[in-house]
């Protein structure tokens, strides 16, 4: 009797975690896609194109909601904090969520296990570029004149704890120097402050200066990453530079909150993969300059983890130095 | 001339019928979410943008400015009529603007203000036409210091010029910076005054401080009152008088040359030119005494200041892609979307857009005329509606605003909270301006006086080192030593008062 009620209260309970009668009504309305970063930005023009594909698979309206601020906290926290439904989705980008987490300060509501990344769809390589006419040709010249005068040669982030300001502690390490970091809002501010020259140098994504480089106004002295950017060819990458350690982009892709049941994830995944794999896409994408790279299931969840390890040791030592 | 040729082709383009309808739409659209508190421009525009996908990129690109300056345009209607400045560029109009519609004016200061915005709007496109490139570069030369000094000195001029109550203009600055500090350090990331509740990690929204400031708290006022309409004079105009233009002009041509040169600065937003716009019209004014009673002055100066600055503010971003303000992010966000790049190299690969874009500038302002000077009636005949269905009606309003800004129950508290701290003040004769000036201020001060500090290695000394900074500081310090020696000349104004 026991047994049989035990198996009964198991089979409810697998009923309940899985049912299939959930994925077969999943979505019935409207989902929501919370984006942690402003409207207009490039987080957000990503999302809006992606949400506006996957639409048409979903069966259903996806809402983008911009929930800004606080370098994403206010965003991601929201999602960790919805429902766990299937109709609200966060749009993740890495390493912020990690960094949020790393840094005990910022108090965050939410660990690496409160999302389930489900599908990826950007990755944007770091770029490190000067003003168009800019003594520093190379890496090289710019990190010899870090090195001859330290703390002198200023260099500018998007902000504290962003994937830029990891890559500059990244050139740091293997290049023993030191630049004066400073941190500004976004890439706009990133702008006024080099071609204004009242900084010298600017560690920032492709995607949001890529034509510029292309112009000439400004110049690319290294992507980070492990090959050369479709966007930028004529830049070369710092694994090629001898600097394989300096790896760092922001990648956004879709993930849910926690509890998430597993047949609503697959009809996400299924959905958000079609369009990102759609040639449309590529056009759009090509066109704003963000380099697709779909991720799905056990290959995402790799490199979350991944970004969580690699973050950890940068942003104990930003911490370090405040 | 080469530019006046391709203006001339952009102005055959944007006259076509189905451009002028999107132009129409954005107008109204714009009015519309300048009206509705709390949707402000930035928010207004970001939600819709999806409106625009369908169309071409022109057609998308001058629809969504359209509903820019018309947002720009509707919060007056708020400010005038029920004291709600629906975002901060209004937030001086009310200043004068409700004043006058107590006074049953309701009708002049709606009509000044949009034949203000519409000769603001207009000349700044004009000088856009004609210097934006050279121009353009200036915004370059405003590093991190230079802002900051700008700041200082904007803030200076509107506390020092406040009149015989300055003491109360320097307390309600300070409080309007203290509560600009909270939220999460702009530099260091770690959170401040904070106490554990995450929506203030994001600091105290401004939306809903002004709403509760100048809304709510006018509707407790009234309230006390026991008062049978929201304003009880008699309508009296319907449209500015021949006097009250003739008053105007000035304005209108100052707050033009001011809300055009702030509007070339990134990053200055719109409350600092109206502001600045408001004072100097008070200082060259023979009647200051006349300002925050009701003088037609004051919502000219401040609405075209207001406009001037928004076609201003298109300069740094056609010219440079960079974008001066959040409604301009989120504009550019939108031209990305549509697969236009903004930045130095859209004039050379897009001339036919970009100066259509441009043609359809002045499009947008003159339709925003033609479609508000016969609204302004209606609009001012709401104030007859009975004080216990206005009442009503204007809190769900700000309730709605301040809850669909972020879709946040906590900005409904913040609100009722500063609507009775807006009472408090009323009663105790505090000026609110200032404080909201210093709570808008506040974080840009710090952000930029930090990343300068960050820039020069932490030495104060590169203010001494860049001339524009250095002679941005002095501002402060003359207007301080002015009021410290009292020289004859400024005895008029001390008597005054801002609010």
């Amino acid at each position: 009797m026991l047994m049989r009620r035990r198996t009964l209260l198991a089979a409810t309970a697998a009923a309940t975690v899985a049912s299939p009668a959930m994925a077969q009504n999943y979505p019935r309305r409207a989902v929501q896609l919370v984006v942690a970063f402003p409207a207009g930005g490039s987080t957000d023009v990503g999302a809006r194109i992606l949400a506006a594909a996957a639409e048409k698979d979903l069966g259903q309206t996806i809402t983008v909601v911009n929930k800004a601020g606080a370098g994403g906290q206010i965003g991601f926290t929201e999602v960790a904090r919805a429902r766990p439904d299937g109709y609200t989705l966060g749009f993740l980008n890495l390493p912020a969520v990690n960094t949020i987490i790393l840094d005990p300060e910022r108090k965050a509501a939410f660990n690496v296990d409160s999302f389930i990344p489900i599908v990826n769809q950007v990755l944007d390589p770091g770029l490190i570029w000067v003003k168009g006419d800019s003594p520093y040709k190379t890496l090289a010249d710019l990190v010899d004149a870090a090195k001859k005068a330290p703390g002198k040669i200023s260099a500018c982030t998007t902000g504290i704890l962003s994937d830029d300001h990891l890559a500059i502690l990244m050139v740091q390490e293997v290049a023993k120097c030191e630049f004066r970091i400073v941190h500004f809002d976004g890439g706009a501010q990133q702008i006024t402050g080099v071609l204004g020259g009242h900084v010298d140098c600017a560690f920032d994504n492709v995607g949001g200066v890529f034509k510029r480089v292309q112009s000439g106004e400004v110049r690319g002295l290294a992507v980070t990453d492990v090959e050369r950017s479709k966007f930028l060819p004529q830049v070369p990458c710092t694994k090629e530079l001898g600097m394989p350690t300096v790896i760092s982009s922001s990648t956004r892709g879709v993930g849910a909150p926690k509890g998430t049941p597993a047949d609503v994830v697959k009809v996400v995944e299924t959905a958000f993969l079609k369009a990102i794999q759609s040639p449309e896409m590529l056009q759009k994408m090509d066109a704003v300059g963000l380099a697709l790279k779909p991720m799905v299931g056990a290959e995402y969840a790799k490199y979350y983890a991944d970004t969580q390890a690699q973050a950890k040791k940068y942003t104990e030592w930003a911490l370090k130095q405040r | 001339m080469e530019a006046l040729g391709h203006l001339l082709q952009g102005f055959a383009a944007a006259l076509t019928p189905g451009y002028l309808l999107y132009a129409f739409t954005g107008c109204m659209l714009g009015t519309l979410i300048g009206v509705l508190p709390g949707l402000g421009p930035a928010a207004g525009t970001a939600i819709l943008i999806p409106l625009t996908f369908s169309l071409d990129a022109t057609g998308a690109i001058i629809m969504l400015c359209a509903i820019y300056y018309g947002a720009m345009y509707g919060g007056t209607i708020t400010s005038v009529l029920i004291n709600v400045p629906g975002e901060a560029a209004s937030v001086v109009t009310c200043i004068d603007g409700h004043q006058m519609a107590k006074q049953g004016r309701a009708g002049s200061a709606l009509g000044i203000a949009a034949i203000g915005s519409f000769v603001g709007g207009t000349l700044a496109t004009v000088a856009l036409v004609a210097v934006a490139m050279p121009l353009a570069s200036l915004a370059l030369k405003f590093g991190p210091a230079e802002f900051f000094a700008l700041m200082v000195a904007g803030l200076c001029l509107v506390v020092g010029l406040a009149g015989n109550n300055m003491l109360a203009a320097l307390l309600m600055t300070v409080i309007g910076l203290l509560f600009a500090m909270i939220g999460v350090d702009p530099v260091r990331g770690a959170p401040r005054f904070t106490f554990g509740v995450e929506e203030l990690y994001d600091g105290i929204g401004f939306v809903p401080v002004v709403m509760g400031l100048f809304g709510v708290a006018e509707l407790l006022l009234a309230a006390e009152k026991r008062q049978t309409h929201m304003v009880e004079a008699e309508l009296k105009s319907w449209m500015p008088t021949r006097q009250e233009c003739r008053q105007s002009v000035g304005a209108i041509s100052r707050g033009t040359v001011v809300g055009f040169v702030l509007g070339l600065i990134p990053g200055v937003g719109a409350i600092v030119p109206t502001f600045m716009a408001y004072v100097l019209e008070k200082r060259v004014s023979k009647t200051p005494e006349r300002f925050g009673k009701g003088a037609i002055e004051g919502v000219a100066s401040a609405e075209t200041a207001n406009n001037a600055y928004a076609n201003a503010s298109m300069v740094p971003l056609l010219a440079l892609g960079i974008p001066s303000s959040p409604t301009i992010a989120v504009l550019m966000g939108a031209f990305i979307v549509n697969g236009i790049t903004p930045g130095p190299f859209l004039f050379k690969e897009q001339p036919a857009l970009v100066w259509t874009v441009i043609a359809s500038f002045f499009v947008g302002n003159a339709l925003l005329l033609i479609l508000n000077l016969p609204l302004v009636g209606l609009w001012a005949k709401l104030l007859k509606i009975p004080f216990s269905y206005m009442c009503a009606g204007v809190l769900i309003f700000c309730v709605i605003g301040a809850y669909g800004l972020k879709q946040s129950l906590f900005d409904v508290w913040v609100m009722l909270g500063f609507g009775i701290l807006g009472y408090l003040l009323r009663k105790l004769d505090f000026p609110i301006a200032p404080a909201i000036l210093a709570l808008i201020l506040g974080p840009m001060m710090e952000k930029s006086l930090r990343t300068t500090l960050e820039i020069s290695g932490g030495s104060f000394g590169i203010f001494l080192d860049r001339p524009v900074a250095l002679a941005l500081l002095t501002i402060p310090v003359i207007v301080i030593a002015f009021l410290i020696f009292k020289p004859r000349s400024l005895a008029p104004l001390r008597e005054s008062d801002i609010e």
